[in-house]
């Protein structure tokens, strides 16, 4: 059990560690090498076969954008019903734990579709991308995204949602909303780039 | 009996109680974060727009 090697705060400890370890990450020459390193991975993937078909066959590359906004539409509906609930915006005739789990499962699909979609059409513009500071802002949102929903708001709200903290609670929600929201303007940006 | 009770009780509360603080630090990361990047474009589409129109 993890907890017995760093005592009973184990998650917050995993958190913290990590936010720093995000924010030494962003601000040292530690990204800079690992941007030059990962150029290949890039190059490599615009000569798959998802990269010949999205850069050759425009109208694959379009019906799969378009899976990918679905996709995005139905995980930002996801979000703002779940943590629209939490902040007791919306639904609030219906119970949180009905509204909240509910959402989570078609949240997870959604999350895939975006993701299966998303390597395609990165395939399709790899170097284009690259170059692209948007893109790796998005993926910055997107990889903290999945980690506070899976590692931090899930855990928190597996709980009995009347014994959480509401200020805690209401700030888990913004914070989730925030940062889909952060994940879906960047993603609209790289479209509107280069 | 009752003390694995308690102690089940116990775990539970330590749970949550780690869990809410996981969350309040990183709801509070994303907060400040997205405070300051929101304002920092704001600020930039504000200075795009005074030199476009002064």
């Amino acid at each position: 059990m993890p907890t017995s090697i760093l005592g009973p705060y184990f998650r917050t400890i995993v958190t913290v560690a990590v936010i720093a370890a995000a924010l030494v990450f962003s601000f040292t020459y530690a990204r800079d090498g690992v941007y030059v390193e990962i150029q290949p991975l890039f190059e490599w993937m615009e000569t798959t076969w998802f990269g010949y078909v999205g850069k050759t066959w425009g109208a694959a590359f379009a019906t799969i954008q378009a899976g990918h906004l679905i996709g995005l539409a139905v995980l930002g509906g996801c979000v703002l019903v779940s943590d629209g609930r939490l902040l007791g915006i919306v639904l609030t005739d219906v119970p949180h734990r009905i509204v909240v789990d509910r959402a989570d499962a078609v949240f997870f699909w959604a999350l895939a579709t975006l993701l299966l979609t998303g390597v395609f059409m990165a395939c399709g513009v790899a170097m284009k991308i690259y170059y692209l500071p948007v893109y790796w802002y998005k993926m910055l949102g997107l990889a903290c995204g999945i980690l506070f929903h899976y590692y931090v708001r899930r855990p928190l709200v597996a709980h009995e949602l009347g014994s959480i903290n509401p200020i805690v609670l209401k700030m888990t929600a913004i914070a989730s909303i925030l940062v889909w929201f952060l994940v879906a303007a960047t993603g609209r940006w790289i479209g509107f780039s280069g | 009996m009752n003390e694995e009770n308690q102690n089940l009780a116990d775990g539970q509360n330590t749970g949550l109680k780690d869990a809410q603080s996981s969350a309040l630090v990183a709801a509070s990361a994303i907060i400040i974060f997205s405070a300051f990047y929101w304002f920092a474009q704001i600020q930039s589409v504000l200075e795009l727009l005074e030199l476009a129109y002064g």
